[in-house]
């Protein structure tokens, strides 16, 4: 595909957006609302095509759009921003085509044309992002994106939505805060440059100087990524959005917060080592937090997005190490860490929002977002349980699938690294990868508990019970992506080719993975897999003969079983609860009280259990606490008189001056 | 003889000896606990009775149980296939890499949990919870251990670091730490003492026989085989971390087929019957204290690790 056509393609999928908003906020009823799905959808189709044509391509960076009367705004897709550009366009558009019926379904719950205004709105941010080439457009994007967001976490207007999307709002400005004062450390307070141009002023800061915007950088993107100890809000905003727009936000936003902190790393002059083990040590804590908040949690939303703490957490680790080992003179195993963090965003990218249109789904069906009020949903759905637990198992980084080899990627390019002779590196070497293998066996328990408590036994509620087969249009989006995670791993070294990543997948290796010494051949081991899958079934079949079978009840030691017996999330996660309840605090209250006061034998018996992180405890509350007192205290100053406030704005913009001067 | 070959042999040796290591190990567990005990040859003759039964299904079953019994019975093939158990030179040499290794073995945890919660029993759920716990939690381990043996061996393939196991035990002490965390993560795998009683049928000891307990008929004899064929495959592999000798190589013929199969009989039963001796010598940890033998796992072989990267070091 030429580079016009490519330009042309990226212009028309960002028009294609704009005009689906355009459609939904002009048009009425539920005819409008297909037609700004199905265009959002072919505009973002379009928009993925161009990208990975650009990527298979190797294209030189190309300008594709510039405004010069604009503050010199121009837009340019670099290689690094197509991978994202790819990444957030393919889950828009599994995510439209879902949100067809999705949200014709729930037409009372939302007033549809502001959602899809919001949602195509928050799409056109996202893009707008990733090709921005000035600081300028960089933050206008960001924050078309943010306020977006803002309003699609309260859609449903219910007040834990709200509450949910205020706290969102105040992380997320902080945030923006951040990044842009970062911006402005490296520019000199001047906002309308262009990238070049930051490179070459970044150039001439003093170390110093260039940390504190690292910092910055980190603690902007990282709250958007929900990095601890800033990932407070992740958990509560991301679930109350509509499920298509969780899958959005989880899928491609948490990219953009990693796009965003790549592309500032590229533009800063090489930082020292003790930045990269500060992003490793929170990408780390992050990834364990997020595993084990995953791992406790009861709500399969909920779960989903503590799921996504823990991928960002791996991801920001893999950047660390990346960091950590530039910085240290080992420019393969920063490499290494490099790809395989762009290969975890795009397996995270998919299966993430796989997993949060599968729940949507099942959401729909059982009108529970409880996992104890779920169960049975295999036998009642089993064509979207087939892909929710290709999902799953992606989500838990096993084989064949994608998110397996960014895992092999990341830890042999450690294992092969061991050999260095500088203990500091050894020491960061190996702390990380057992930190990451603790990681990925919570990581793995996490998910298996998603899928199994959701979908297998008995249903625990009547809507459970009551489950039917998701709608086509909600479950092909779905199998898509589970596809798409099958196709991740069958041809992960074309994958690691078109993310550029030449040296993990050379040409001369035959297909082979190759990561500091160590080969993996994904073909090998999906051959392995299947034919060990045939073998078993063959031998099975051969050795009995006719399978014979006859359907009796569950054993149930002579009293019949009742799905109230059965295991639910809470006692699936007793064992982890306990054996981290050091870091996950847990609060249970068993009461009992008579029925009626005169006898005190028949008693109701309820149990409540309330789990917490430590982080809350310690990082978090002390902060809102000190927050509320200091509000508290500043209060005095609205007293109403509007003369007092008109002193303050008089005195305030005096002190602009005298400092500025 | 081809690598090919050497593959077919060791993967129809290992599930040919996988029930003897079984009966191997009950009958040593009773003569050493003064009973008379059953045959080793046994769990042949229960496989072949199961395979001839009918199947009882619970009518709450879904897809899942159907296709628990075969993926957990593949990937235990899968690994009697890779791993180097009598052959250091087979069709997949080269190709089993360590944490491909441990995600198989996580790939037939997950499916036998998936099992056990399918038809809805209390028992099926505790046994799953408490075998994704100890599955999660011995994960670590086995990654620092086998990175130590990776480090000292320089590569990824369990094959390749069978070099080091037998004849560098001398010159690698620091491995030592590491095999006593292989030991001890191989107990959790195999669902044995200290972690899981193997014999029990009482719910409150259950993990491994809790998630089975709603198979029956083949579907039981493939997850009984697939047990069998785990505890073989550690047998052989961590005998051959110790002796990596009189294995199949390409120039061997028929005497020497004969005796690599002769070696790997005497290897399974010596170690059935220390596993037997373990097992009659120490008590079954109460499940809530699996914790503190996962961390003792995981420090033993991060002690391994440690050691063995800092020698460059020295």
């Amino acid at each position: 595909m030429s580079t016009t056509m490519i330009a042309m393609g990226i212009i028309a999928s960002v028009v294609g957006v704009a005009l689906a908003g355009l459609t939904a906020i002009v048009g009425r009823g539920l005819r409008s609302h297909r037609i700004a799905q199905v265009i959002l959808a072919m505009s973002t189709a379009i928009g993925a095509t161009v990208s990975v044509a650009f990527l298979v391509a190797r294209h030189a960076p190309l300008a594709v759009w510039s405004f010069p009367s604009l503050y010199g705004m121009t837009f340019v897709l670099y290689p690094l921003g197509a991978v994202f550009f790819a990444l957030v366009s393919t889950v828009a558009c599994a995510a439209s085509i879902y949100a067809i019926r999705y949200v014709a379904d729930h037409a009372a719950a939302y007033r549809i044309p502001h959602l899809n205004a919001a949602t195509a709105v928050f799409v056109l941010g996202m893009q707008g992002v990733l090709l921005a080439h000035s600081v300028i457009a960089f933050m206008l994007a960001w924050e078309a994106m943010s306020i977006a967001a803002f309003f699609l976490i309260m859609a449903d207007r219910a007040e834990q939505s709200i509450r949910a999307a205020l706290t969102y709002v105040v992380v997320t400005h902080l945030g923006a805060a951040a990044i842009l004062s970062g911006f402005f450390i490296l520019s000199g307070g001047n906002a309308f440059v262009d990238y070049a141009t930051l490179v070459a002023r970044a150039a001439g800061r003093s170390p110093t100087q260039l940390l504190v915007a690292a910092t910055l950088f980190l603690i902007g993107f990282g709250s958007k990524a929900g990095l601890v100890p800033l990932h407070g809000w992740l958990p509560e905003a991301h679930p109350q959005a509509p499920s298509h727009i969780s899958a959005l936000m989880s899928g491609a936003m948490l990219k953009v917060a990693v796009y965003g902190f790549m592309l500032t790393m590229t533009l800063l002059p090489p930082l020292p080592g003790g930045f990269g083990i500060a992003v490793l040590a929170v990408g780390l804590c992050s990834g364990i937090a997020g595993a084990l908040g995953a791992a406790v949690n009861r709500d399969i939303k909920q779960t989903l997005a503590w799921s996504s703490i823990e991928h960002l957490g791996i991801i920001f680790s893999m950047l660390g190490l990346s960091l950590f080992a530039s910085a240290h003179g080992l420019a393969a195993l920063a490499g290494i860490a490099a790809a395989a963090a762009l290969f975890h965003c795009v397996a995270h990218a998919l299966f993430k929002s796989g997993l949060f249109l599968t729940a949507g789904a099942v959401v729909h069906a059982t009108h529970t977002r409880s996992l104890e009020g779920m169960g049975g949903i295999a036998r009642r759905m089993p064509m979207t349980s087939v892909a929710f637990l290709i999902l799953v198992l992606s989500a838990a980084a096993l084989p064949p699938f994608g998110a397996f080899y960014s895992e092999w990627t990341f830890l042999r390019g450690i294992v092969g690294t061991l050999h260095a002779a500088d203990p500091l590196v050894l020491a960061v070497l190996v702390v990380t990868l057992c930190a990451s293998a603790c990681i990925g066996g919570i990581g793995i328990f996490a998910m298996i508990k998603l899928f199994a408590i959701a979908s297998l036994g008995q249903p625990r509620s009547d809507g459970a019970l009551h489950a039917v087969e998701a709608p086509r249009l909600l479950r092909y989006p779905i199998l898509a992506l589970a596809a798409g995670m099958l196709a991740a791993g069958a041809w992960a070294t074309a994958l690691f080719r078109l993310l550029g990543a030449d040296a993990i997948a050379p040409t001369a290796a035959r297909g082979n993975l190759v990561a500091a010494g160590g080969t993996i051949s994904p073909g090998v081991v999906l051959g392995i897999l299947l034919g060990a899958l045939a073998l078993a079934a063959v031998a099975g079949r051969i050795a009995s003969g006719r399978m014979r079978f006859r359907s009796a009840p569950t054993w149930d030691c002579g009293q019949p079983i009742t799905a109230a017996m059965e295991y639910t999330a809470t006692a699936f996660g007793a064992p982890m609860r306990f054996f981290f309840r050091s870091i996950i605090q847990h609060h249970k209250v068993i009461a009992s009280t008579p029925v009626v006061a005169t006898n005190a034998y028949i008693r109701t018996r309820s149990m409540t259990l309330a789990s917490r992180m430590l982080s809350m405890t310690y990082i978090q509350q002390p902060v809102v606490n000190l927050l509320l007192w200091k509000s508290a205290q500043l209060r005095r100053l609205q007293n109403g008189a509007i003369q007092f406030y008109l002193i303050l704005i008089f005195i305030a913009l005096t002190a602009t001056l005298v400092l500025a001067v | 003889m081809t690598p090919a070959s050497s593959t077919i042999i060791q993967v129809a040796c290992v599930v040919l000896l996988a029930p003897f290591a079984t009966g191997m190990v009950r009958w040593a567990k009773a003569r050493l606990q003064g009973r008379r005990g059953a045959s080793p040859l046994l769990p042949y003759v229960t496989i072949a009775t199961l395979l001839r039964k009918e199947m009882v299904v619970s009518p709450v079953t879904s897809w899942v149980f159907h296709l628990t019994p075969f993926v957990v019975l593949g990937t235990a093939l899968a690994l009697a296939a890779l791993l180097p158990l009598m052959s250091a030179f087979g069709a997949f040499a080269g190709h089993d890499d360590f944490i491909f290794v441990s995600a198989l073995l996580a790939l037939g945890a997950v499916f036998l949990v998936l099992g056990g919660l399918d038809p809805g029993s209390a028992f099926g759920g505790m046994g799953a919870s408490r075998e994704m716990t100890i599955a999660a939690l011995i994960e670590p381990a086995m990654i620092t251990t086998f990175a130590a043996f990776a480090v000292a061996s320089g590569t990824g393939s369990v094959s390749g670091m069978l070099a080091v196991g037998g004849a560098g035990i001398v010159a690698q002490p620091a491995l030592i730490a590491s095999i006593a965390a292989l030991v001890l993560v191989m107990l959790a795998e195999n669902a044995r003492y200290p972690v899981d009683n193997p014999a029990t049928h009482l719910e409150l000891t259950m993990v491994h026989e809790a998630m089975v307990l709603e198979y029956s008929g083949p579907y039981l004899a493939m997850l009984e085989l697939a047990s069998s064929v785990k505890l073989a495959v550690f047998a052989l592999l961590l005998g051959n971390m110790i002796v990596p000798n009189f294995l199949l190589v390409s120039g061997i013929g028929a005497v020497g087929v004969l005796l690599a199969i002769a070696v790997a009989i005497a290897k399974v039963s010596v170690a059935m019957v220390l596993l037997a001796l373990l097992e009659s010598s120490i008590p079954k940890m109460r499940f809530y204290r699996m914790q503190e033998y996962c961390a003792v796992a995981f420090l033993l072989a991060f002690a391994g690790l440690v050691l063995t990267v800092t020698q460059v070091l020295v």
